[in-house]
């Protein structure tokens, strides 16, 4: 705070970010505050924009799937397989049907991954390390199926335009199977440890409510719209890849919990049960998978060559685990796309923080904030302050103290 | 004894205790945190890990914030110390009574404690951050929440002491030789276990630990009223919590598990101070493990609404509750 | 909140035509259908006229009140395109349609009329569209910047592809930026304890200009 008179009365503003422990990623919250209660919130995004959807309109589509694997640490399927099947749709490819298994699959476990660290996190905000360090630990199972299944824990890199670029091998089978049984198993644990806790239920319930309408009218997706009561998923709305053979209903607070309050207790029920509903639809998948190819065009050159005849627009649709994902590609006749628009599920969700905030105390802002399971972006700059001066740090200056430091540590 | 006498014992006595405080309490807090690794199937930090900590703080730049008061925002610490070693000063450890007992009592100690909380309060003020003003709001909420429990559990002890007789029954030398278990029957042994649980339960929020640490709370304030210590300031801060954790776990063992292990075998004089010295570190052990390590590795962080009602209304209640049990038996024992 | 009655896909273009007549000026329906069932799945695009883009939103919401997935926008050449990427009928088994509204904003006069009165959520998109194409929504609640940073220069605008994108000054192509040259020179390692690796670094590092490491940089270490 400074000397500015206006800063030292009431309401007064506590400024939450960039970089917060609250936070998990970049995000400049500011509060107008009386006493411990919020008056007014306000965020502004973009901390660390990195301009992916530039860099992708000056590529070619094969290397904007590889380039979509980094857009999100965790959501590592979820825009490859939005934006492949955006171009699929341009190029009226036919994805084979085992491929739309093996994607499904995958997604799959990405959700209950992706659960279970949203989990941790929001035990941790909550103060509850204990809970964080088992979510975490239970969640390694998926991030070893996954990384089995695909070759790597993040980054997945298995969606190609057409098709996967690997197919399960059968010795891969019980270990997918021994998985969902472990996460079977863990099921009625994981939803005693965390329903049936006073003190979670005592910093949740009806804390950070998020109404039907504001659901609608901030246009929310995924959990988070689906804990307020709106019946809003994807992958039962919209049939795509195999999700349109299968046998699932979206989850609503109401049909575990006998009511919908639309508060931050909601959101982790709807998510824990997800856990078990994609254990489900794996479960689904594999009885179902059929046999064949994994990809309409294994040749990259030829795929390549296909991309420069491509013309016409498409939208690629994904439920992500924070919601839809949807991709806008149009392609005229030329390598790379004309238009490339990235709709992250979190684009959609940070609107409704304004009203989950407002009137809440500051020991809420960290389970609220998460309770969207915000997931933004990485670094494209830094802004360093050093004896008071304010520079921005280039990313040549940055790629240079990095390199400097890795040679001092492995000298 | 002549005065120089005394004033070199109460000196010598007050370095050594500062040092068993600060090596103890550091050592206690490596054990809290191995417990805490253990209990959610961690590994942990070795149980030195404290005091690599302490001894790399103070090596550390010392960094005061430009909005700041720099004389307060320095002298916060040390005074945060000085008041957590002066507390250790009346309490007794082991067979070894008091350093300063003849010269203060229990309500002494009660007020006592608030001094180093109100430090940490002065430092936070002063350190000109919103997170600080924040931290140090709420510790001064939590301090007024946690002193009607821990006061009425600290009369209801002397009271029945004085009740069955004792004289001078506020001397923490008098509760010490006087177990009062011995002095209570069934009834009253009921009301005392509540009165444990109840300082069991104060303990946390008196050394800012999980579920009542939200003037420190990591994920909302970022370290609250301590946001803007660092270096040497941070290090003392460290040392003082460090020392109140032995402070309070000895106020425990001097108010409720008082028996000292020569009172049952008889040992030589040298002998017997060595065993009830580690047969206090052992108590100590037993309230640091319940006390802090159970309850924060099982709990999440309450609001500052939920810690008030937690402690003025079920505290509170529960408190009366005991008080009214040790009052009955007192009745009943025909006193 | 249920739709009273679902219409198929071509039964919302014809209410559209309908009503705004020569304001939709072009419609069309893709289906795709993946999976070993085939369901399929229906988006429907109608191009309109700038002026239809606020009635046409609240016929939307007559039909179904739309969740608005993102505002789209594409650099034509002498236009600005908006696609408005709704979905209705969600909630509904495998009923679910994305209607697109394109609307075309001629370069000479880039406004477009809010839809945030409409519908709240849609602020944050139109903020980026701002920033990023250069639009002008017209009664927009909110208009600041949403993702540029405060010193990103007035003007520029990322998406365009004209004279107003992003200028070739302002990409810094990592990949090429090569070896700096003022970097500190390595701390020397006793030859037993070096790898093979590390030697060729070392025979590198020999060539390059030994420069003692600034005072400042051993500090944030």
């Amino acid at each position: 705070m400074s000397d500015d008179p206006q800063k030292k009365m009431t309401p007064y503003t506590v400024p939450i970010g960039p970089t917060h422990p609250a936070l998990k990623e970049p995000v400049m919250f500011t509060f107008q505050m009386n006493g411990e209660q919020i008056l007014k919130a306000d965020f502004a995004p973009g901390q660390t924009h990195r301009g992916i959807e530039w860099m992708g309109m000056r590529r070619n589509p094969v290397q904007i799937v590889h380039l979509t694997d980094r857009i999100c640490g965790i959501c590592g399927v979820s825009h490859s397989l939005a934006f492949a099947r955006a171009m699929e749709q341009i190029m009226e490819i036919e994805v084979p049907e085992r491929a739309d298994y093996v994607r499904t699959i995958i997604a799959e476990f990405e959700r209950i991954q992706s659960h279970l660290l949203w989990a941790g996190v929001a035990a941790h905000e909550l103060g509850f390390d204990t809970l964080l360090h088992l979510t975490w630990r239970v969640r390694e199972q998926a991030m070893d199926t996954i990384e089995l299944l695909t070759g790597n824990r993040v980054n997945y890199g298995i969606i190609q335009v057409g098709g996967v670029r690997r197919d399960f091998t059968p010795d891969q089978f019980p270990a997918i199977e021994e998985t969902l049984q472990y996460y079977s198993d863990l099921k009625s644990k994981l939803l005693k440890i965390f329903l049936e806790d006073k003190t979670i239920q005592m910093r949740c319930r009806d804390c950070g409510v998020l109404s039907y309408d504001d659901a609608l009218k901030l246009c929310t997706v995924g959990p988070t719209a689906r804990a307020s009561g709106l019946n809003m998923d994807v992958r039962v709305d919209y049939p795509f890849a195999a999700y349109g053979d299968l046998a699932i209903e979206p989850i609503l607070p109401d049909a575990y919990m006998g009511e919908t309050r639309g508060d931050v207790f909601d959101r982790i029920v709807v998510r824990l049960l997800e856990v078990d509903q994609s254990v489900d639809i794996i479960r689904q998948c594999l009885d179902r998978m059929p046999a064949g190819e994994v990809i309409a065009e294994p040749k990259l050159a030829k795929l390549l060559n296909q991309f420069k005849k491509a013309h016409g627009e498409a939208l690629g649709r994904h439920e992500a685990p924070r919601g839809e994902v949807l991709h806008y590609v149009r392609m005229d006749g030329k390598e790379h796309p004309t238009s490339w628009k990235v709709k992250a599920s979190s684009y959609s969700n940070l609107m409704s923080w304004i009203p989950m905030l407002e009137g809440e105390q500051i020991a809420d802002i960290p389970i609220i904030v998460a309770s969207i399971d915000p997931c933004l972006s990485c670094t494209d700059r830094v802004a360093v302050v050093r004896s008071g001066e304010r520079g921005i740090m280039t990313k040549e200056e940055l790629h240079r103290l990095s390199v400097e430091k890795t040679r001092r540590l492995s000298a | 004894m002549t005065l120089i006498e005394t004033i070199l014992a109460a000196v010598g006595g007050t370095v050594a205790m500062a040092v068993f405080g600060i090596v103890a309490g550091l050592f206690f807090l490596g054990v809290d945190r191995k417990f805490a690794a253990l209990m959610q199937a961690r590994i942990g930090p070795p149980l030195r890990q404290p005091f690599i900590d302490a001894a790399k703080l103070m090596r550390k730049e010392n960094i005061v914030p430009e909005n700041a008061i720099p004389w307060i925002f320095n002298g916060a610490p040390i005074l945060a110390l000085a008041s957590a070693i002066t507390i250790l000063l009346y309490l007794p450890v082991g067979s070894i009574m008091p350093v300063l007992g003849g010269a203060g009592d229990l309500i002494l100690v009660m007020y006592l404690l608030t001094i180093p909380a109100l430090a940490m309060v002065v430092g936070g003020f002063a350190s000109g951050s919103p997170y600080a003003t924040v931290g140090a709001q709420r510790e001064m909420v939590i301090l007024i929440a946690y002193e009607l429990p821990l006061a009425i559990a600290i009369i209801a002890i002397a009271w029945r002491l004085s009740m069955a007789g004792i004289a001078d029954p506020f001397s923490l030398t008098t509760i010490a030789a006087n177990p009062v278990w011995g002095v209570v029957g069934p009834v009253g042994a009921v009301g005392l276990l509540i009165l444990l649980g109840i300082l069991a339960w104060v303990t946390p929020a008196e050394l800012s630990r999980i579920p009542f640490d939200a003037q420190e709370a990591e994920t909302e304030l970022a370290g609250g009223l301590l946001v803007e210590y660092s270096g040497k300031n941070f290090a003392l801060f460290y040392l003082a919590q460090a020392v109140k954790t032995i402070v309070m776990a000895a106020l425990a063992v001097a108010l409720f598990l008082p028996w000292n292990l020569s009172s049952f075998v008889a040992m030589a004089p040298a002998v017997a101070v060595a065993a009830d010295f580690v047969f206090f570190l052992a108590k100590v052990l037993l309230v640091v493990f319940f006390s802090i390590s159970l309850i924060r590795v099982s709990m999440a962080r309450f609001r500052i609404n939920q810690i008030v009602s937690i402690y003025w209304v079920w505290l509170g209640l529960a408190g009366f509750v005991g008080l009214a049990l040790v009052m009955i038996d007192a009745i009943l024992a025909g006193v | 909140m249920k739709p009273a009655k679902l219409l198929t896909p071509e039964e919302v273009v014809a209410v559209f035509a309908k009503k705004f007549g020569k304001g939709i000026l072009e419609s069309r329906i893709t289906e795709r259908c993946e999976g070993v069932g085939k369901r399929p799945s229906y988006d429907i695009w109608l191009d309109i006229d700038r002026d239809t883009l606020h009635p046409a939103v609240r016929e939307l919401i007559a039909i179904h009140f739309p969740h608005l997935g993102v505002i789209s926008g594409t650099d034509i050449g002498d236009a600005v395109e908006l696609n408005y990427h709704f979905s209705i009928y969600y909630g509904t088994k495998h009923g679910e349609y994305m209607v697109t509204l394109t609307v075309a904003l001629p370069k000479s006069d880039l406004r477009v009329a809010t839809i945030a009165d409409l519908i709240p959520g849609a602020v944050f998109s139109e903020r980026e569209k701002q920033e990023m194409l250069g639009v002008e929504v017209v009664g927009i609640p909110d208009g600041r910047r949403l993702f540029l940073p405060e010193e990103f220069p007035e003007g520029v605008y990322p998406w365009r592809k004209d004279e107003t994108g992003i200028r070739d000054g302002m990409v810094k192509d990592l990949w090429a930026v090569g070896r700096p040259a003022n970097r500190p020179a390595r701390p020397a390692i006793p030859p037993e304890e070096e790898g093979v690796v590390q030697a060729a670094e070392v025979a590198e590092a020999k060539v390059t200009a030994r420069e003692p490491a600034p005072a400042e940089e051993e500090r944030h270490e």
